[in-house]
């Protein structure tokens, strides 16, 4: 496992944040992480990467324990948060020569990653204009070419596209595949886009009130999604599952034939991750 | 790392010319301005003269040599007027700063001791000081007139107020016995230096500020970044922008000045001194200006709060206003600011020559000022992590 959290919890004043949650996510995975706003996401982020401190609960990320190995993982991973992380007066080379130092690159390896960061996020044209000149997409880029200075074992992409136009957003979630399947980096994303989280990840949790709300694989998430529920005269229910093919229907409404039932109510599989979200979420407006 | 970060604020520093023209441009305006309009009240010279209008019917011959003498001074301009002019239009037109209205026969009345007087009319809005000084200046006018035809009665040679001023010198005694003419040079460099060095507050406050609002400072938290050396990264190139400032400001007193038609920089004391002086108020002020950035959410309430402090301290300090003319309470008031403390340092070695015995007070006061306000910016930032 890349990150093994168990019963943590966080609370400001009285208002508990995090409800003693529990998740773990797989090593090499990309992890898609919904929720409203003030569902604990961005806590969450933040106690892992060490900005703020947790109340209660136990983590481990990559083996080494939170409380104790904080040094150890901070070099392990790198954080991408939702805010420009640089410099805007700075060049991209700049900042990224900035970073990399911090992290303890020196001379030809500082050149190499530095290389390596804007060659995955396509910016090596840019690499001596000021970051304050840069649109919202070649923001973002620089934002996530930083984070990859370290060459992360887990990676933590905090809404990465917002506000930027569909082209740079569908370059930005190619790079982050990208940088998965090259890597091995494990990804912790957090989006309000359902989409992108779909097109993403092989891991989708949704937190809400504090709490894991829905947990599953991509895999099983499309299985689940695809499940139709027949609702039959004899107060009875089938279930068919469409993931594969309809062939099933076939089979169940010749049965439903032989015994002389009819079909009370049909039930059509979920859409989308959109509508699973909001089932579980409720539709009301949040803060 | 730390050459990295260093370089990363020296980058930062340059191409802030909001800064720039703070730490800079604004102390070289500020000195020229203030050396050379206070020029003269330092050099005891006077420039501009106040017009004095005089109406009189007297003696055209005596009066003659009283206005000749009434003319020896470097202060008043006196000028006879016709009887017919409007008063209120002289002085509301400002052609004349006072009219003098002498009663008839002013002179021969004065010689004989009879009845004799002067009426001074003036605009509601003049120092009351020029009135008193202008009635002092009369009086005593007025009594050299008299002793003069005393003597010329008796037959003696008279002594004139004139002569009795040549008799009083005035000399400005340094270390080593050394005269000097104190120069208002000496006072405006180490003032608006002094003040332009705690506005290092506005980069470092921007710097820290856009850190914290963006999610750099996030993301610098989240790396294994020490707080000390996130602070020591913001000390060392504010520091070295301090010393630059000072170099400046002593290249400005010293040559540019001379050429604009003010007095040239004198100091009369070491350089080593006013190295170490310059050294310990840089520290003090990054000390303030981080305490500031750290508790400060915007840069607005960082331009408020450090803005408003930095020109509280130097109002108090003797900045703005040279500590000599202010009341006693005042005086003893300014003793609470720092830049007072930094101010008497500097005046200390630049005009007094003094050693490092006259000035070790002063010093350990603005290193307590830093250690406190340092400690406080420190311990807020940790706190803050923790």
């Amino acid at each position: 496992m890349a990150i093994h959290i168990t019963h943590l919890l966080k609370r400001y004043s009285k208002n508990v944040v995090l409800d003693h949650l529990d998740l773990s996510i797989k090593q090499g995975s990309i992890f898609g992480l919904l929720g409203p706003n003030g569902a604990g996401k961005t806590t969450l982020v933040s106690i892992l990467n060490f900005l703020i401190p947790k109340d209660a609960g136990k983590i481990t990320i990559l083996g080494h324990d939170w409380d104790k190995n904080q040094k150890e993982i901070k070099s392990l991973c790198s954080l991408v948060p939702q805010s420009y992380a640089f410099y805007p007066t700075l060049s991209a080379y700049e900042n990224l020569e900035f970073f990399g130092a911090l992290h303890g690159l020196k001379h030809k390896d500082l050149s190499r990653q530095i290389a390596y960061a804007l060659e995955m996020t396509a910016l090596e044209k840019y690499r001596h204009k000021r970051a304050e000149s840069f649109s919202g997409g070649l923001k973002r880029r620089l934002n996530i070419a930083i984070g990859l200075l370290n060459n992360p074992k887990i990676l933590y992409l905090d809404e990465p596209t917002v506000g930027i136009d569909p082209q740079s957003r569908h370059y930005i979630l190619n790079v982050i595949k990208k940088i998965n399947q090259s890597e091995g980096t494990t990804i912790i994303y957090t989006s309000h886009y359902m989409d992108e989280i779909e097109y993403l990840c092989d891991d989708i949790a949704i937190l809400d009130h504090g709490k894991i709300m829905f947990h599953q694989s991509k895999e099983e998430l499309m299985k689940n999604d695809h499940i139709a529920t027949l609702h039959l005269s004899d107060e009875s229910q089938k279930e068919i599952n469409l993931y594969e093919n309809y062939d099933a229907l076939v089979d169940v409404f010749c049965e439903i034939k032989e015994k002389s039932l009819h079909v009370k109510e049909l039930q059509l599989p979920k859409n989308s991750l959109e509508d699973l979200f909001l089932s579980l979420t409720k539709k009301e407006l949040r803060d | 790392m730390l050459y990295h970060t260093l370089k990363k604020e020296f980058l930062l520093i340059l191409r802030n010319q909001h800064a720039l023209i703070v730490l800079f441009v604004m102390p070289t305006l500020f000195i020229i301005i203030m050396s050379l309009a206070l020029q003269n009240t330092y050099a005891n010279k006077y420039d501009v003269k106040l017009n004095i209008g005089v109406q009189s019917e007297s003696n055209a011959s005596a009066f003659g040599a009283f206005m000749d003498k009434l003319n020896q001074n470097q202060f008043f301009n006196f000028r006879l007027i016709e009887n017919e002019t409007v008063i209120e239009e002289a002085l509301s037109t400002k052609t004349y700063d006072f009219i003098l209205s002498m009663t008839p026969n002013f002179m021969e009345n004065i010689v004989k001791n009879e009845e004799a007087s002067i009426q001074i009319i003036s605009r509601s809005d003049v120092a009351y000081q020029q009135v008193a000084f202008l009635k002092q200046f009369l009086s005593l006018k007025m009594a050299e007139m008299v002793i003069e035809n005393f003597s010329t009665v008796l037959n003696l040679k008279s002594a004139t107020q004139a002569s009795f001023e040549e008799k009083i010198t005035h000399t400005y005694l340094l270390k080593d016995n050394h005269p000097t003419q104190i120069t208002s040079v000496q006072h405006s460099v180490p003032s608006w230096l002094i003040f332009s060095m705690f506005f290092i507050l506005i980069p470092i406050s921007n710097t820290f500020i856009n850190e914290k609002n963006f999610g750099t400072m996030d993301k610098l938290r989240s790396m294994n970044i020490p707080l000390s050396g996130v602070m020591l990264g913001k000390f060392i190139p504010y520091f070295v922008m301090n010393q630059l400032q000072v170099f400046c400001m002593l290249l400005v007193g010293m040559y540019l000045l001379p050429l604009l038609g003010g007095d040239a920089l004198v100091i009369q004391g070491s350089l080593f001194l006013l190295m170490l002086i310059s050294a310990v108020v840089s520290i003090a002020a990054i000390s303030f200006a981080l305490s500031i950035a750290t508790i400060s959410n915007s840069s607005e309430m960082a331009t408020i709060l450090g803005g408003t402090s930095n020109i509280m301290l130097s109002a108090l300090g003797g900045i703005m206003v040279p500590k000599i003319v202010m009341p006693k309470l005042m005086q003893d008031i300014s003793e609470i600011s720092p830049m007072s403390w930094a101010l008497d340092s500097f005046l200390e070695v630049i005009v007094n020559g003094g050693s490092f015995g006259d000035i070790q007070h002063a010093l350990f006061k603005l290193l307590t000022f830093a250690l406190c306000f340092f400690s406080l910016a420190y311990l807020i930032l940790k706190y803050r992590r923790d």
